[in-house]
C-alpha cells in the first residue's frame, strides 16, 4: 500500500498508525479465549450492571503492590447500587489457567473488568467475543462483496455498451432499494428460532449483496480505461481471448482498488451488523455482537449510569477510525 | 441504512475520484455563490436560539401532561380495544356506573341509583337529569338504548357486544320514561351491574345515522375532526397532531362536582404525548416534559427514578403486589406433542413448578421488587385470593423424582435427561423480544430447568410472529404475560372456560378434553351465575385449587407495583389496573394551584 | 440531453414500483400481520380475530397487491391500517417534516464541513490542520446511533433542548416566529446527529479534492503570476475543487432522506424514516409500501440530480 506521497508528510505516520490499530483489534478478536477472564455466556446473576473493576497498583493506603483489584458487592438490588470492598485487595494472577489474566479468588464475586452488562455478564469477554463476530460478518460479507462486484464490474467494463449500461442500472437499483430491503428481508427471513451460525451466514450474505454495487462500479471503471489502452488493443491484436485479457491481465489492475473497497467495507458492515442488531433485526442477546451488547445502551437511563455499557459503540469507532486513518494515505490511484 | 451512509460518502468519494475527472476551471461559479447565499439565509433564519422552554398561554392554566406509547386509532371505544382508545373513552365519554378500581365498589354515575328485582335478573335504573353532553345536547335515556343498539348491531363488529352479554346472550333494554331505563339479565350473573363499567354512552344524536347505515364501525376514526368528539366526561378533545400528541381542555358541561359544589374537572388542560419509546418517555418523566405515564415503571428503571426521587422532583409511589404475573405454558392441544409424550403430562408441570426457585426469580427478574405466586389470581386482587391452595415450592429433589417417574433420565450421563427412545429432553420457550422483564424470566427459567437436566432453549419473537403461534398452536412452551382487564373471574371467562378463545394452552375446546377442564368449567359456570359474593368466591377457590393441581399455566412472582409521577401531580388516585391514573381524571389537578377559582 | 433524462426519468419510475411492490410482499410473507399486533394492549386473541377479519387481512396475498395495484396506478396509496388516514397524506406530511431535518443536516454539515475541508487540504503541514483531520476522522467514525444516543443523554442532563419531537402543543405558541424559534429547538439535536458524522465526510471529501487542485499547474501558475495565495484557495482552487464534491450532494440528499431512520426513532422526530420503522414493526402493509415508494423516489432523484448536475458542471464526462 505505499506509493509516492508527493508532498503530503504526516500521511505515512496515520497510515501505520491506522494499520496497527486495525492489526490489534484483529489479534484481540482472534485471542479471544485467551485475553477473556470468563466464557461469554457466564452469568452472574448478582452483578447485573455492575461497574468495572479495573486493575489497580495502589491501594487504599497508598502503598504498591502488585496488580489486584477491589471486589465489588452488591448493595440494593432495586436501586441497583454496588459498592467497592476497599478492604480486600485480591492479587491477579497471569499466565494461569489458559487465560492471559483472570483472578483465581472468585469467592467475593467475579472480576469484571469492563463492568457487567444488564444480566449479569462480563462486559469485556462479550466485547472480544463480540468482536469475532461482528468483523466476521464483516469480514465475510466484504470478501462476498468483492467477489461479486468484481465479476459483474468487469464484465460491464469490459463489454461496454448494452451490458454495461443494464449493469449499472442494476447496480444503481439495488444501492437505491438498500435501506429499505435489508430490514425488510431481514424481517421475513428471520421468524423465528435463529441459531447463531443461520443469522451469521444470512447477515453476511445479505450484506454481500448490498454491498457489490460499490465495488461493481469502481471495477467497471477501471476496466473500461484499461480496456482502451495501448496494451490491452496489443494483447488482443497478438490472439488472447477475451477472457484471458479480462482476467489475466485487466483484473489485476484493479487489485489496489479492491484492497481500498475491501478495507472501506469492514467498517460499513460492522456498523450495519450493530445498527440491525441493535433494532432487534440481527444476532440475539445470547450471541455476544456488538449490536447486540448495545441493545442494553439503548436506554438512555441506563447509559446514564452505566456508560460502561457503550463499550461495544467504542468498538466499532476504533475499527472505522482505524480504517480511515489507514486510507488517509491511500494515494489516489493513477488517473 | 442509515448506519452505512457517511462510509458510504467516503465511498461515493473515492469513487467520484476514480472515475477521472480532471478538475476544469470551468465550475460554475454562480452556482457556488447563489447556494452559499442561500444556505446563509435559510441557516440564519432557522438558528435555533437555546432557552427556556415556551411559557404556559395563561399564567393560571391548570395542565398536566403525560403520554402513551401508541398511536390514538380512533376515538370510537366500541370498535377499538387498544389502551389508547380506552384512555380517550376515560376522558371525554362517561357511563352508567363505575367501578372505584381501588375499592373495587360499584359507585352511581349516569345512572343515580338504580334497584334490582327480587330474582336479581332485572336492574331498574334511574339516570341522573339535567346532564348534557359537551355540546349542549341533553343526555336522556334515549342515548343509553342507542349505546346498547350500537354494540349489539352486527354490523359494527363490536367487541364490546360480546363482553356486556351473559353467556353470548345480549342483555335487554328497555327505557320506560326519558330518565329511567330497565336493564334485564336473560340469566342469573354473579358481576351484575359491574357489567356497565365497559359500557361508554357515546352520543346518540352524532352517531345514530351511522348506526342505521351500518357503518358505525368506521364512524370517529382518527381522521375525524376533534369537534365532532362529543361526550359525557370531563374533558373533550381540542387538539389531534398525528405522530405527537392529543390535547383536551375541560368540558364545561360536565355533570359532576366536587364535595364542595366546585365544578369538575380540576384540570383545565390535558395533553397526551405520543412517545413510542419507554426509554424516551422515561427521559421525559425525569426532565419534567411530562407528569406521568400511563403503565407502572419497569423493575430496571426503579434506580434511575430513585435520584429524582430523592431530589424531589417526582414521587415513587408503591402500589404492593399487581395483580399480574408472568406466565409459563405448555402447549396441551391434542397431537400437538409428537413423540414426547411425556411433555403434556401434569407431573412435568409439577415437577417445573418445584424446579424452579421462586424466590431467586423474584431477585433476578423482578430485582427484587416481587413475590413468589403459585397460581394466576395473585395476592394484589385482594376480593379473590386464596392464600391456602395446594403449592409445588422449591424441591429440586422432588423434581428429579417427578421426571424420573415420567421416563426421563440421563443415560448417557451426560448432564441431560433423554427419554426413553434415547431422546434429549426438552423444549423451547417462546417469548417476547423487546419485553425485558418477560425474556429475562424466560432465561431464568430455562436456567432452572438446565439445573434439572432439561434442554430448554429460549426464542424471544416478535410480538405478531409470537401472537400468530400461539394463535395456530404453532409452539411447544410460551412465556408471556396477559394484562389483567378485570379483576372479576367471571368478567375472564374466556380464559378459564375450555371452550374459551383465551384458554391459552388449548383454547375454543368444542367441549372439555379433560376431566378437570370439565369441572373447572361447571364451577365458573356455577359461579358467574351465583349473586352472592361468598358463595361466588366459594365456588372460585374450589377452580383454584383443581387449577393449581393441574396447573396448565404456572406463575413463578408477581411484581410489586411501582409508579412515577412527578411532584407537580396533586390527588391522583393510582390503581392497579390500567391506565393507572387517568381512570379517574376529575380531581386531578397541579399542586400548589389554589383550588376552585377559574 | 432530454432522451437521457426522460430515461432515466423511466428508470426511475419503475425503481418506484419495483421497491414498493417488493415491500408490500416482503411485509406480507413476514409472520404475524397487523391484528396480531393488537395483542397486549387490553385485546385478547379474539379481539385480534375480530379485527383481522373486520380489516380483511386474512384474504391471500394475490388479492391484497392487486387491490393495492388498482390504487397505485391513480396515485391512490391506499390507507394505513395503523392512523386510519390516507397514506398520501401521511407521507406528505412526513416527508415535509424529513426533509425540514434533512436540509437542516446538510446545511450545518455544509457550513462546517466544507470551509474545514479547504483549510485542510490547502495546507499540507501544520498543527491546526492536522487537528481538524483528526477531529474529522473521529467523528467520521461516530455512527448517527451514536451521535443521537448521546446528544439525547446530553439534552436531558443539561435540560437545553427538548427531548424529541419537533413542536410544543400548539397552545403555547403565538406567532410565526415563535413557532419557527419552536421549530429550531426541537430541530437542533436530531439535525446535529446526522450532521456531525456528514460534516466529517464532507470534510474529508472537500480536503481531498482542494489538496487535488491546489497540486494542479493552474494553481501554480497563479501563484507565479503573482496572484496571493488566500486568493488562489480561496477561489480559484476552491472553484475546481467542488465539483466532485457538488456531485456527491445528490447522494447525500438522498441517502439523508431515507438513511435517517435511526436518527428519527431515537430523538423521536416525526418524519418518513421513522414512519417507515413503525410501519415495519405495526406491519402495516400500504404504509410500507408507501414508505418504500417515497425513499427511492428520492434517491432516484438524487441520483439524478446528482449526474446531471455533473454533466453540466463537467461537460466532459459523458454517460456510459
Amino acid at each position: 500500500m505505499t506509493g509516492r506521497r508527493g508532498g503530503r508528510d504526516a500521511r505515512p505516520t496515520l497510515q501505520r498508525a491506522g494499520a496497527a490499530l486495525l492489526a490489534l483489534i484483529a489479534v484481540a478478536a482472534l485471542a479471544a479465549p485467551v485475553l477473556a477472564p470468563h466464557e461469554p455466556g457466564e452469568v452472574f446473576r448478582d452483578h447485573a450492571f455492575a461497574p468495572p473493576m479495573p486493575p489497580r497498583v495502589v491501594d487504599a493506603e497508598g502503598r504498591w503492590r502488585g496488580p489486584f483489584v477491589y471486589p465489588v458487592r452488591l448493595v440494593n438490588r432495586l436501586e441497583q447500587r454496588y459498592e467497592e470492598d476497599r478492604s480486600r485487595p485480591l492479587p491477579l494472577a497471569f499466565f494461569s489457567r489458559g487465560r492471559l489474566v483472570r483472578l483465581p479468588d472468585e469467592s467475593q464475586g467475579p472480576w469484571l473488568p469492563l463492568g457487567g452488562d444488564g444480566s449479569g455478564r462480563d462486559l469485556l469477554t462479550r466485547l472480544l467475543f463480540g468482536a469475532r463476530t461482528s468483523l466476521g460478518v464483516a469480514a465475510v460479507a466484504a470478501l462476498g462483496a468483492i467477489l461479486i462486484g468484481l465479476v459483474l464490474g468487469g464484465v460491464a467494463g469490459y463489454a461496454g455498451g448494452g451490458v454495461d449500461e443494464t449493469l449499472m442500472r442494476f447496480s444503481e437499483f439495488v444501492l437505491v432499494m438498500t435501506a429499505v430491503f435489508v430490514v425488510l428481508a431481514l424481517r421475513s427471513a428471520l421468524p423465528l428460532l435463529r441459531p447463531p451460525a443461520t443469522v451469521f451466514l444470512l447477515m453476511s450474505a445479505i450484506f454481500a449483496l448490498v454491498g457489490w454495487p460499490w465495488v461493481a462500479r469502481a471495477v467497471r471503471g477501471v476496466i473500461a480505461s484499461e480496456r482502451t489502452r495501448d496494451y490491452s488493443v496489443a494483447a488482443l491484436s497478438l490472439g488472447a481471448t477475451h477472457t484471458r485479457l479480462l482476467v489475466v491481465h485487466l483484473l489485476p489492475a484493479c487489485r489496489r482498488l479492491l484492497a481500498a473497497q475491501a478495507v472501506l467495507l469492514v467498517p460499513a458492515f460492522v456498523l450495519a451488523e450493530a445498527t440491525l442488531s441493535y433494532l432487534g433485526l440481527g444476532f440475539p442477546d445470547t450471541t455476544a455482537s456488538w449490536g447486540s451488547m448495545l441493545q442494553d445502551a439503548s436506554d438512555p437511563n441506563v447509559l446514564l449510569r452505566c456508560p460502561w455499557t457503550l463499550a461495544p459503540a467504542g468498538g466499532i469507532a476504533l475499527v472505522t477510525l482505524a480504517v480511515n486513518l489507514f486510507l488517509e494515505a491511500e494515494p489516489r490511484p493513477p488517473r | 441504512m442509515a448506519g452505512i451512509d457517511p462510509i458510504r460518502l467516503l465511498l461515493i468519494g473515492q469513487l467520484v475520484g476514480l472515475e477521472g475527472k480532471n478538475l476544469t476551471a470551468s465550475a460554475r461559479p454562480h452556482l457556488v455563490v447563489v447556494a452559499l447565499t442561500v444556505s446563509l439565509a435559510a441557516a440564519l433564519a432557522g438558528c435555533s436560539r437555546p432557552g427556556e422552554q415556551p411559557a404556559a398561554a395563561q399564567p393560571k392554566a391548570r395542565a398536566l401532561v403525560s403520554s402513551i406509547r401508541i398511536e390514538p386509532r380512533g376515538f370510537n371505544r366500541y370498535v377499538g380495544r387498544d389502551s389508547v382508545t380506552e384512555t380517550i373513552a376515560h376522558l371525554t365519554q362517561g357511563k352508567l356506573v363505575r367501578i372505584d378500581r381501588r375499592t373495587q365498589e360499584l359507585e352511581p354515575w349516569l345512572a343515580e341509583s338504580w334497584s334490582a328485582s327480587a330474582d336479581g335478573l332485572t336492574y331498574t335504573l334511574h339516570l341522573r337529569q339535567g346532564v348534557t353532553f359537551s355540546d349542549g345536547a341533553p343526555f336522556t335515556s334515549a342515548d343509553v338504548l342507542f349505546a346498547f343498539r350500537a354494540i349489539y348491531d352486527e354490523r359494527t363488529h363490536s367487541a364490546l357486544g360480546e363482553s356486556v352479554s351473559v353467556g353470548g346472550t345480549p342483555l335487554q333494554v328497555s327505557a320506560t320514561g326519558p330518565f329511567t331505563v330497565v336493564v334485564r339479565f336473560p340469566s342469573p350473573f354473579g358481576p351484575g351491574m359491574r357489567l356497565l363499567d365497559n359500557l361508554p354512552i357515546l352520543p346518540r344524536h352524532k352517531l345514530e345515522r351511522a348506526l342505521d347505515e351500518g357503518t358505525l364501525g368506521k364512524a370517529w376514526d382518527s381522521a375525524t375532526p376533534v369537534s365532532e368528539i362529543v361526550g359525557l366526561g370531563p374533558f373533550v378533545v381540542t387538539e389531534y397532531q398525528a405522530g405527537q400528541r392529543l390535547v383536551f381542555a375541560r368540558n364545561p358541561r360536565y355533570w359532576r362536582k366536587d364535595v364542595n359544589g366546585e365544578p369538575l374537572p380540576a384540570l383545565d388542560r390535558l395533553t397526551l404525548e405520543i412517545v413510542p419509546d419507554q426509554n424516551a418517555e422515561l427521559l421525559r418523566l425525569q426532565a419534567g416534559q411530562i407528569d406521568f405515564t400511563q403503565a407502572e415503571i419497569r423493575p430496571e428503571d426503579y434506580a434511575t427514578l430513585k435520584a429524582s426521587a430523592q431530589a424531589g422532583r417526582i414521587q415513587l409511589l408503591d402500589l404492593g403486589v399487581g395483580l399480574d404475573a408472568d406466565a409459563f405454558w405448555i402447549n396441551l392441544r391434542p397431537n400437538k406433542a409428537g413423540k414426547r409424550s411425556w411433555l403434556q403430562r401434569a407431573e412435568l408441570r409439577r415437577a417445573i413448578s418445584h424446579a424452579v426457585d421462586r424466590h431467586a426469580f423474584a431477585n433476578t427478574v423482578l430485582l427484587g421488587a416481587g413475590v413468589p405466586v403459585y397460581g394466576p389470581i395473585t395476592p394484589g386482587n385482594t376480593r379473590w385470593y386464596a392464600p391456602d391452595l395446594p403449592k409445588f415450592e422449591y424441591d429440586v429433589a422432588a423434581a428429579r423424582s417427578l421426571l424420573t417417574g415420567l421416563g426421563l433420565t440421563d443415560r448417557d450421563r451426560d448432564g441431560v435427561l433423554e427419554d426413553r427412545t434415547g431422546a434429549r429432553a426438552g423444549f423451547t420457550i417462546l417469548t417476547m423480544k423487546g419485553n425485558s422483564v418477560l425474556e429475562r424470566g424466560a432465561t431464568f427459567v430455562r436456567d432452572e430447568l438446565r439445573k434439572v437436566g432439561l434442554a430448554v432453549e429460549v426464542a424471544p419473537l416478535e410480538g405478531g410472529a409470537l401472537i400468530e403461534r400461539i394463535e395456530r398452536g404453532e409452539y411447544e412452551t410460551v412465556f408471556f404475560r396477559f394484562l389483567t382487564t378485570d379483576v372479576d373471574p367471571a368478567l375472564n371467562m374466556d380464559f378459564w372456560m375450555s371452550s374459551g378463545l383465551a384458554h391459552v394452552w388449548n383454547p375454543s375446546q368444542p367441549s372439555p378434553g379433560t376431566d378437570w377442564e370439565r369441572q373447572v368449567d361447571q364451577l365458573m359456570a356455577r359461579q358467574a351465575m351465583t349473586l352472592d359474593q361468598a358463595g361466588r368466591k366459594a365456588l372460585f377457590d374450589q377452580a383454584q385449587r383443581v387449577f393449581a393441581e393441574q396447573l396448565p399455566v404456572l406463575q413463578f412472582a408477581a411484581p410489586r407495583i411501582y409508579l412515577a409521577i412527578s411532584s407537580r401531580v396533586h390527588n391522583a388516585a393510582p390503581a392497579l389496573l390500567r391506565p393507572a391514573i387517568l381512570w379517574d381524571p376529575d380531581r386531578l389537578t397541579v399542586r400548589g394551584t389554589p383550588a376552585g377559582a377559574h | 440531453m432530454s432522451r437521457y433524462i426522460a430515461r432515466r426519468l423511466l428508470f426511475a419510475a419503475l425503481l418506484v414500483a419495483v421497491s414498493s411492490s417488493a415491500a408490500l410482499v416482503l411485509t406480507r410473507l413476514a409472520p404475524g400481520d397487523f391484528a396480531s399486533g393488537l395483542i397486549g394492549t387490553s385485546g385478547g386473541f379474539e379481539a385480534v380475530a375480530r379485527e383481522r377479519e373486520r380489516l380483511g387481512l386474512d384474504r391471500p396475498i394475490a388479492v391484497q397487491y392487486v387491490e393495492w395495484l388498482r390504487g397505485a396506478v391513480r396515485l391512490d396509496l391506499g390507507t394505513s391500517l395503523l392512523y386510519r388516514r390516507p397514506v398520501t397524506e401521511l407521507l406528505g406530511q412526513r416527508l415535509a417534516n424529513t426533509a425540514i431535518l434533512a436540509v437542516a443536516a446538510l446545511l450545518l454539515a455544509t457550513l462546517a464541513g466544507l470551509p474545514a475541508g479547504v483549510f485542510t487540504g490547502s495546507r499540507q503541514r501544520g498543527v491546526l490542520p492536522g487537528v481538524v483531520r483528526l477531529l474529522s476522522l473521529v467523528f467520521l467514525s461516530l455512527p448517527p446511533l451514536v451521535t443521537s444516543l448521546v446528544l439525547v443523554l446530553l439534552a436531558a442532563r443539561t435540560g437545553w433542548f427538548p427531548l424529541g419531537g419537533m413542536q410544543s402543543s400548539s397552545s403555547e405558541i403565538g406567532g410565526a416566529l415563535s413557532w419557527l424559534t419552536d421549530l429550531g429547538h426541537h430541530l437542533v439535536l436530531p439535525a446535529l446527529a446526522l450532521a456531525l458524522p456528514l460534516a466529517a465526510t464532507l470534510e474529508r471529501l472537500q480536503s481531498q479534492a482542494m489538496a487535488d487542485a491546489v497540486s494542479q499547474p493552474f494553481t501554480l501558475a497563479a501563484l507565479a503570476r503573482g496572484v496571493p495565495r488566500s486568493r488562489v484557495v480561496w477561489r480559484h482552487a476552491l472553484r475546481a475543487s467542488l465539483t466532485p464534491v457538488v456531485s456527491v450532494y445528490g447522494y447525500v440528499i438522498g441517502g439523508l432522506l431515507s438513511g435517517s431512520l435511526i436518527v428519527e426513532v431515537v430523538t423521536a422526530w416525526p418524519g418518513l424514516g421513522r414512519l417507515m420503522y413503525e410501519a415495519i414493526r405495526a406491519r402495516d402493509l400500504y404504509l410500507v409500501a408507501g414508505c418504500a415508494a417515497a425513499g427511492s423516489l428520492f434517491l432516484a432523484a438524487g441520483s439524478l440530480a446528482s449526474d446531471l448536475a455533473l454533466a453540466w458542471t463537467d461537460p466532459r464526462v459523458g454517460r456510459a
